[in-house]
């Protein structure tokens, strides 16, 4: 076989030329999966390699009205160990003094955490448990202990930090603090005040563009955040600290001395409705009492007689009747159709007038009064309750206000006996807030505020926003039907047979109205028959600063049950904490050692000084330093010679000050 | 270092051309060495960039001793050189069959330092040369297939076998390219028929006893069937994720790429820095990059083909064409797969890749190509061809 070298090369075109052809193939398919198929991998790569991740703002505190923290939100640590990263040298070298380090901070015996980190050795746990709920001081402190400050590789230190919400008040008010959940479908659980303000709170989310570099590795791209996150505002609540406390601790007691089921206190300011306590408490199993439910807002109920203002406001707005409209009790029992309204005092209270009766709290009276004038037009009854907005809730942004009922006539549940059932709180519902509301409206002469509990949305120092009285009807009474009202109510406390003179107190005036509401009275079993126990006033019964509404549920029948007896004690309490710790303004006048010739002095330099000049002013005998002072705020350059009082003047009285640049003075 | 360049002997543009695909190489090894270090998790980048320098600083001397050596030396050495080649196969397949993982059984581990090599790499080069000093020798001559089947196809065979469990793709390059040098010296192509169908026939024993006996090999055949499959239909396999990664790549490359480093597919695409690493340069450098690249192959190749023309004597000119087409062919395929052209394989695109074996045997191949590029006088080559007192010469004419 002659092998030529033409034949050698003409072979060599041909395979040169297809490898030619195989490279023109692979440029055609790379351009066609550009060009073609370009979107479509394109999107995939950023399907598979790129996501959108959420950056957590930071939540805004809660503060009371004064600045106090209510909630906050603080970075805990949970400190593990990961056995099998490190030497077994270094282990058995720090063993005891870590252990030792971390008894001495955490308060457990060093054998505990000896034997935790020998286990963890043996079993080669990579995440073992050290401790949890570590503030951020502490784990600072554990960080640099024995074998820990070798860090994560060389030391198995392993510290997870999550963010928590802390009440640095603890339980109380806790269930009206609240909190704010959100669950992974986006639906939020609001309670309390952390939930109500959670649109100021919580703040917006920031977003962040990352890409996928590993099985959960993701690097950020791009500078910027996509959108950046913003802190959630600060929320100064109405809730006042010391009022709070103070009615947490007087509700507990009672409740603990009447083994009642649950109770709550609400104490609100009179002239702006801002809340400044509210308590709930409930008992458990244990028979402790925490903060449940928050029956303040949530739990509507028959008022009982607390109710009896509405009825006496109603009917003395409709003037069907006056304060001195006298009324037979008739031996404390009145028979409305088959049913028979009774008096908690056997025998009843004879005749009586109705302000005697609202502070005796005849039920028979009220009865009476509202059966007998409204029996042929109920609705004018209900309307004139309805036109006072007892029917309506009151909007608060606390979410589960208990929905109030006022039946109207021909309603479900509407009947003959309606009306005397209603005169005192029963067949009507309210929660203890809405009747606080009335009885706020009462001390403020008929305006009905909405009861607040925000007071400002602050970012920092900036005030975003603020809240002021809300207004929900500007006079749900005349003044003077409030003004006879208030009498009542104040006599409840001052006189000898009001129901609450039990309270009664030299030191400062209270008004209330007590209540003592049974409950489950449809069932015939004496057993199963409850009661609420109620006192809502105000105080000081003239010029009334807080009103305030104590319902305590199911009191212990063998210690007591009457409003008076269960509520009342807790109410005077509060008022009389309040009352002490308001400042008082018996001013020590401050001891101003007088100089009259001082004064005198400085009095004629500021009458010179205040006085605009167009020429030169006269300065002799001026002190030095108030002439200097005078010149160079007109723009003088001064020159001084000597001290003391001035003597000579370079530029006599009267020069125009335009052409004066410079004066010498000289001072003796 | 002005002395070193005169003495740089051969086609200035191939030297031009591999050590401008050199020094390119810097940026995507670096690049996509971040894979290995943040996601697989071994060494660092700067380790890896150290280490390839390295590999080209030798790959560079091994070129410069290389084509200092003439010619026609090379056909001795090729017969010194195939036992020794033969001998590091069968090792490194019993090596791979004894520790039973897949891959390992086509590197041999040098046991002090610590580092792989690829025999089946040094095989294919040392048996071109082989190939074309056979053909040389019977450039003259008619010869029948039996008397061609001793010296030239059981070298052929053994090789391709003791390649083949291991790393089916290189083998099928190996014999292509032997197909193609053997059609080019002008061997019988009727012969070449038979050859083919002999290896077919082979491959499909090989199958099948791999299929039945699981054991005997370290059983790359599921991978192959499977790498096929996938190419042939489209199911979800490994090899469609590589495929389906490596397009992602090449589409976000766009015209002008995403620029240097700036990849994001290597941290998804296993050995972005060596089998898919085409990829990440069109990535990272775009069509522009992609094409650029292309280019110096096909330059490399022009060249090739030009210093064979130039070449006065057959051997050299079978010598440059069996040891350089390969790289191209090689390179070729890379980039085949990378555009799923072809079926998964492992081809490290040549000078570019990671990898010492590849850079170094690239640089032998390189080396041997320079030196039959160096023009000499024709009483120079007769000198050469008949000096008898030259040992490798003795041996060569013997065979």
């Amino acid at each position: 076989m002659a092998v030529t070298e033409k034949k050698i090369l003409t072979r060599l075109y041909i395979v040169a030329g297809f490898l030619f052809v195989f490279a023109f193939a692979v440029v055609f398919k790379m351009t066609r999966i550009q060009m073609v198929d370009g979107d479509k991998y394109k999107n995939l790569a950023m399907q598979r390699t790129e996501r959108m991740f959420t950056i957590e703002p930071n939540r805004g505190n809660l503060y009371s009205d004064d600045g106090s923290l209510l909630a906050t939100s603080v970075s805990r640590y949970t400190i593990r160990f990961d056995a099998e990263t490190v030497k077994d040298v270094d282990f058995e070298e720090n063993i005891r003094p870590l252990s030792n380090e971390l008894s001495k901070l955490l308060s457990k015996p060093s054998s505990y955490y000896e034997q935790i980190l020998r286990k963890a050795k043996v079993n080669k746990n990579r995440y073992a448990l050290i401790a949890r709920n570590l503030d951020y001081s502490d784990y600072i402190k554990v960080k640099t202990f024995p074998l820990f400050k070798k860090g994560p590789n060389r030391g198995g230190f392993i510290a997870e930090q999550k963010i928590v919400r802390e009440h640095p008040l603890g339980k109380i008010a806790e269930r009206s603090v609240g909190y704010e959940r959100v669950d992974e479908n986006g639906y939020y659980t609001r309670v309390g005040l952390e939930g109500a303000f959670g649109q100021y709170l919580r703040g917006v989310e920031g977003k962040r563009l990352k890409q996928k570099i590993a099985k959960g590795q993701w690097k950020p791209i791009g500078l910027d955040n996509i959108v950046e996150p913003k802190d959630g505002y600060d929320v100064v609540s109405t809730i006042n600290i010391n009022i709070q406390d103070i009615a947490h601790h007087a509700l507990l007691r009672q409740l603990e001395h009447y083994k009642a089921d649950h109770g709550c206190v609400i104490v609100m300011e009179t002239k702006t409705g801002e809340v400044k306590a509210i308590s709930n408490l409930g008992r458990t199993a244990e028979g402790k009492y925490y903060e449940r439910l928050n029956y303040a807002v949530g739990e509507s109920h028959e008022p009982g007689s607390t109710f009896k203002l509405m009825s006496m406001v109603a009917a003395l707005e409709d003037k069907v009747v006056d304060t001195s409209t006298v009324l037979d009790t008739e031996k404390g029992r009145f028979k409305v159709y088959d049913r028979t309204v009774r008096d908690s005092k056997w025998g009843g209270y004879g005749e009586i007038s109705l302000s005697k009766a609202f502070e005796v709290s005849s039920n028979t009276a009220f009865a009476k009064m509202i059966h007998n004038n409204y029996k042929e037009n109920p609705e004018k009854f209900v309307n004139r309750l309805m036109n006072m907005g007892l029917h309506k809730e009151l909007g608060m942004p606390i979410k589960g206000e208990g929905a109030p009922v006022i039946r109207y006539p021909g309603d479900k549940g509407w009947s003959g006996i309606s009306l005397a059932w209603m005169s005192h709180g029963y067949e009507v519902s309210l929660t203890p807030l809405q009747t606080l509301s009335f009885y706020n409206a009462i001390a403020n002469d008929g305006e009905m505020l909405r009861p607040r509990l925000i007071k400002e949305v602050k970012e920092w120092n900036k005030t975003i926003l603020k809240f002021d009285k809300e207004v929900i009807n500007s006079s749900i009474c005349s003044k003077e039907t409030a003004g006879k009202v208030k009498q009542l109510l104040k006599n409840v406390v001052e006189k000898k047979h009001g129901t609450g003179h039990g309270l009664y107190t030299e030191n400062f005036s209270m008004a209330g109205k007590t209540g003592t509401t049974q409950k489950n009275y449809v069932s015939k079993d004496p057993d199963k028959l409850k009661y609420i126990s109620s006192f809502a006033g105000y105080f000081p019964a003239d010029n009334p600063k807080y009103s305030c509404i104590v319902v305590i549920h199911e009191p212990d029948r063998g210690v007591g049950y009457y409003g008076a007896d269960v509520s009342g004690p807790v109410f005077k309490s509060i008022a009389q904490k309040i009352y002490t710790i308001s400042p008082k303004t018996d001013e020590v006048e401050f001891l101003k050692p007088q100089n009259n010739e001082l004064e005198l002095k400085y009095e004629g330099y500021y009458a010179e000084a205040q006085k605009k000049y167009s020429t030169m002013p006269n300065v002799k005998g001026m002190s030095g330093m108030d002439a200097v002072s005078i010149l160079e705020n007109l723009g003088l350059k001064v020159e001084v010679k000597g001290n003391g009082k001035v003597k000579e003047q370079s530029i006599s009285q009267g020069t125009d000050l335009n052409k004066v640049k410079k004066i010498v003075l000289e001072l003796s | 270092m002005m002395k070193f360049f005169k003495n740089i002997k051969g086609d200035k543009a191939i030297w031009g051309v591999v050590a401008l695909l050199a020094l390119f190489s810097f940026l995507p090894v670096y690049s996509a060495s971040s894979n290995l270090v943040y996601v697989v998790g071994n060494g660092t980048t700067m380790g890896y960039l150290v280490k390839h320098a390295l590999f080209l600083f030798l790959g560079f001397g091994i070129i410069y001793g290389v084509h200092k050596v003439p010619t026609h030396f090379f056909k001795g050495l090729s017969l010194i050189a195939m036992p020794v080649v033969l001998i590091l196969l069968v090792y490194t397949l019993a090596q791979g069959s004894s520790s039973g993982a897949t891959n390992t059984s086509r590197w041999i581990r040098l046991p002090i330092v610590g580092f792989t090599f690829q025999a089946s790499t040094l095989a294919s080069v040392v048996l071109m040369i082989y190939v074309a000093r056979y053909l040389t020798k019977i450039k003259d001559k008619v010869i029948t297939f039996s008397e061609s089947i001793l010296p030239l196809w059981i070298p052929v065979f053994l090789v391709i076998v003791l390649i083949l469990p291991a790393n089916f793709s290189t083998a099928a390059i190996i014999f292509f390219m032997v197909l193609v040098l053997c059609f080019l010296g002008g061997y019988p192509i009727k012969y070449l028929m038979g050859i083919v169908g002999a290896g077919l026939l082979g491959l499909t024993l090989f199958v099948l006893t791999a299929k039945a006996l699981p054991d005997l090999f370290p059983n790359r055949v599921d991978t192959w069937m499977s790498r096929i499959e996938s190419f042939s239909n489209s199911e979800d396999t490994e090899a469609d994720y590589q495929i389906e990664r490596a397009k992602i790549a090449i589409a976000s490359g766009g015209l002008i790429g995403n620029g240097a480093g700036k990849s994001v597919m290597k941290n998804f695409l296993p050995q972005s820095s060596s089998d898919f690493i085409y990829a990440i340069i069109v990535e990272e450098y775009g069509l522009i990059g992609g094409f650029t690249l292309m280019f110096f192959y096909l330059l490399l190749l022009f060249r090739i083909v030009v210093v064979a023309n130039a070449n006065q004597t057959i051997f050299g000119k079978l010598l440059v064409v069996g040891v350089g087409l390969p790289i191209v062919f090689q390179a070729l395929i890379n980039m085949a797969v990378a555009v799923q052209l072809f079926p998964v394989t492992g081809q490290p695109l040549p000078l570019i890749s990671m990898g010492g074996t590849s850079i170094w045997m690239t640089c032998l191949a390189i080396g041997v190509v320079l030196s039959a590029s160096i023009k000499r006088t024709s009483s120079e080559i007769q000198s050469m061809e008949m000096d008898e007192t030259n040992p490798l010469e003795v041996l060569s004419g013997q065979l």
